[in-house]
């Protein structure tokens, strides 16, 4: 529901990170992300039909707080060149990674 | 509501508080000027506090405390104590005079961003101010820059009943309070980098450059949550026409990014909001960066390790942020000198750390083509598998195991069946004659090379790899010298990228593959020491510090609470049966220990047990890392000295520095063991270069 939905959002600890390059990898977002703590896992957007990136990926932080800072400091940023969009997710569920191809 | 202030006052010191606590005697001072307390009762202040500066058997930083909060109040109250008290005045002047000459500063060296007294002199921060209350003083306490508005009513306000202020009592020194750590000023321009043609910049001792710094760092503290903001409050301060304000902003908050121990906010916070300066203002901010950035890189012979991990990361992050753009032509002179040198090591770090955040290629393009930069270009994070057909270096019988277990591995067996296409493999230990050795370097290497590479895609298939092989790879590392092989492997495969060995050391120390204790001695062995000037060794090492750290403070903590939690229980009704029967219902259901379940004795006890054990690794943890800097460097000094060779050299520095920042970087836990340091490690037969920092380290609290 709605108001669950909600909670989950003010306790979450992953981010979706939108606008990437699709040629930007795991590697490049966890240089960046990880400068505001350390990252429990990064799971990368996939084009559904070819299973390559396409621009987006979520990032989930161990503490809450860590991922405030990257809201803070990381989002309207640049990495390669473009401007990272983040915005709290309520957690990631398998299937979710891939997107509309 | 004088009286409120200053039990306020009285709070905050009993509390620690001493930023409030020095903003309060600031605000009573200030309401000398409004007539609203008596400049007698003020003195007496001030008095109370020079005794408390001036009480024997208390630690430095306390008695330094008193005197930085009366000085730090001056600059309001001087000009009206001149003219109304000015032989208590003078008084209390010779009184700062003599403790200030008297004070030990071993601290000092430490926490200076440039180690050699350049240009600009990284004064002590109590020193420094009073110098500038000094100059203060000789110009007839006559200030500029603090806002008075009650000047507009002093008709008004001269009629005003004063009050006097109530006896200060200070709390007494305990062993549990803890004080402000020393400072020291960074300072980085002076008027002739700023443009000939607008304001002039206040000199290093006028009042004025204290106070506007002051200001500049309040409006950072009060808004860096929201760097936008932050970038725009500090652009619109009020005055900002009578000062360089783009210089003094840049400096305030390179000053705060560089500070020692520990910079007060996320480095990143620094970086996007000077980006965020940078994009508000771009027609100065974007150049005074780049004038700040070459100040920076010129004298960054002396700068200290932790300044330019610091530098380092940051210019590479901003770099990022606008097309890797900058002049690094002007930089090619570095490409001639010594490699450790921190020039060409800077720019190196710097390339590498730009890698991190781009791709190869793009690293390659940013550099001039025409010259030699390829010296200094970071190498093609590529994996180095030793294990393939066409190497001719390896025996033919280990390639062909390894191929199998690739094969092995593609068939997706299970974790143990692939793991027997290594049984046969001789164990090199046994040939060297040691017939019942444990464990076996050369299966170790194969496999972990093998996962690697066949994980070497991105994180995620080298996480995969780990955590499929999970067992088996933590029963291979079951002695230390084992997990020491682990991480040497890492390292033949991945020394081309170093992001990639530090996030898989991190992994392995979660998944507890690898113990804090073996990555310190894997860093500090032979293998490692080629790499010893590079920056991700020590982010490496600092990483497994701090895994040591929150995990002796996450039992702490839950011990902490759990004694809380058996206090409450025990006061409330002595748990009566009922209770207790509810509590076990719960544990029941819900088949763990629930939080606010009331724990027992014997919990508490095996709490106590696990607190103490992780405390041991840690003090082990560091007596480790400690012995391994005294006996790199003493064998370093002893050599050159048998050479007869100068031993300061590029590498010394460095390594010496290293040890420095362990000390500050982790101050706060170290300091837990200071005692074991010094009876078991920093001893008089220890050379004094190096027992020299160990030294500095404890001045900081003393």
């Amino acid at each position: 529901t709605r108001t669950e939905q909600e909670r989950a959002l003010l306790q979450t600890t992953t981010l979706y990170v939108g606008n990437l390059s699709f040629f930007t990898t795991e590697e490049q977002i966890h240089e960046l992300f990880s400068k505001c703590g350390d990252l429990r896992r990064i799971i990368m957007g996939l084009d559904k039909v070819n299973r390559t990136p396409c621009g987006f990926c979520f990032v989930e932080y161990y503490l809450r707080a860590d991922a405030e800072m990257a809201m803070r400091y990381v989002n309207g940023t640049r990495l390669d060149d473009r401007i990272v969009r983040t915005d709290w997710d309520a957690g990631f569920v398998e299937g979710r990674q891939y997107g509309r191809g | 509501m004088v009286e409120s202030m200053a039990k306020h006052l009285k709070d905050y010191l009993k509390n620690c508080e001493w930023e409030k606590a020095r903003y309060s005697v600031r605000f009573l001072s200030d309401l000398v000027n409004c007539h609203v307390v008596s400049a007698g009762s003020l003195i007496q202040l001030y008095d109370t506090m020079m005794e408390a500066a001036l009480e024997p058997n208390t630690p430095q930083v306390r008695r330094d405390w008193f005197v930085y909060a009366i000085l730090s109040a001056l600059p309001w109250v001087g000009r009206e104590l001149f003219e109304k008290k000015e032989r208590d005045l003078d008084r209390l002047k010779e009184t700062i005079d003599s403790y200030i000459s008297r004070r030990v500063k071993d601290h000092l060296v430490s926490l200076r961003v440039w180690t050699g007294q350049t240009l600009h002199p990284q004064e002590e921060y109590l020193e420094c101010l009073w110098f500038q209350i000094c100059k203060l003083r000789n110009d007839y306490w006559q200030e500029k820059h603090i806002v008075r508005p009650y000047l507009a009513f002093d008709t008004l306000l001269s009629e005003a009943l004063q009050h006097s202020l109530p006896p200060l009592n200070p709390p007494r020194h305990t062993e549990s309070m803890v004080y402000p750590m020393p400072k020291v000023i960074f300072r980085m321009f002076d008027y002739t980098d700023c443009p000939e043609l607008g304001p002039v910049l206040p000199g290093a001792h006028s009042i004025e450059r204290y106070l506007i710094e002051e200001h500049l760092s309040q409006i950072l503290d009060q808004n860096i949550p929201e760097r936008k903001e932050c970038a725009a409050a500090l652009l619109a301060f009020p005055q900002k026409s009578k000062v360089p304000l783009e210089y003094m902003i840049i400096e305030v908050i390179l000053g705060e990014l560089f500070r020692l121990p520990t910079p007060q906010y996320l480095e990143i916070a620094y970086g996007s909001l000077m980006i965020e300066l940078c994009k508000s203002q771009p027609s100065t901010i974007p150049q005074v960066l780049a004038q700040a950035v070459e100040i920076l890189f010129d004298r960054i012979d002396t700068m200290n390790p932790s300044s330019f991990d610091r530098f380092a990361n940051w210019f590479s992050y901003h770099l990022s942020n606008f097309q890797f753009k900058w002049s690094w032509y002007d930089w090619t002179p570095c490409l001639e000198m010594e490699q450790d040198h921190p020039k060409p090591r800077f720019v190196q770090e710097v390339l590498e750390k730009c890698l991190r955040l781009s791709y190869y290629q793009r690293v390659v393009d940013i550099v001039p083509k025409e010259k030699n930069f390829e010296k200094l270009l970071p190498p093609k994070p590529e994996p180095r598998y030793k294990y393939t057909e066409d190497n001719n270096n390896v025996d033919p019988v280990v390639v062909i195991a390894a191929q199998n277990l690739i094969a092995s591995v593609k068939r997706k067996t299970t974790p143990e069946e692939a793991f027997l296409t290594l049984r046969d493999l001789p164990n090199p230990l046994q040939e060297e004659g040691e017939p019942d050795a444990p464990y076996n370097p050369l299966k170790i290497d194969v496999l972990v090379q093998t996962l690697l590479y066949l994980g070497a895609k991105s994180f995620t298939h080298a996480f995969q790899a780990l955590a499929k092989y999970h067992q088996i790879l933590k029963a291979l590392g079951s002695y230390e010298e084992a997990q020491i092989c682990i991480l040497r492997s890492v390292y033949e495969i991945w020394h081309d990228h170093p992001q990639m060995m530090t996030v898989l050391v991190d992994k392995m120390l979660r998944t507890e593959i690898v113990e804090c204790s073996a990555v310190a001695n894997w860093l500090f062995s032979r293998d490692m020491m080629q790499d010893l000037t590079r920056m991700y060794i020590w982010e490496i090492l600092d990483m497994t510090i701090r895994k040591m750290s929150k995990r002796v403070a996450k039992l702490e903590r839950e011990l902490a609470e759990s004694k809380e939690k058996l206090k409450a229980a025990a006061t409330s009704d002595g748990s009566s049966d009922s209770e207790a029967e509810y509590g076990r219902g719960r544990k029941r259901k819900h088949g763990v220990d629930m939080p606010s379940e009331k724990p027992t004795e014997e919990m508490i006890e095996r709490m106590e047990d696990k607190v103490e054990h992780a405390q041991t690794d840690q003090k082990n943890l560091f007596l480790i890392i400690f012995q391994r800097f005294i006996m790199i460097l003493s064998e370093y000094i002893v050599r050159c000295d048998t050479d007869g060779k100068d031993f300061k050299t590029h590498w010394y520095r460095w390594t010496l520095g290293r040890l420095q920042q362990v000390f500050l970087t982790h101050n706060e836990q170290v300091h837990r063991y200071s005692d074991t340091l010094e009876t078991l490690l920093f001893t008089s037969d220890v050379d004094s270069h190096i027992s020299e920092t160990f030294k500095q380290f404890l001045a900081l609290r003393s």
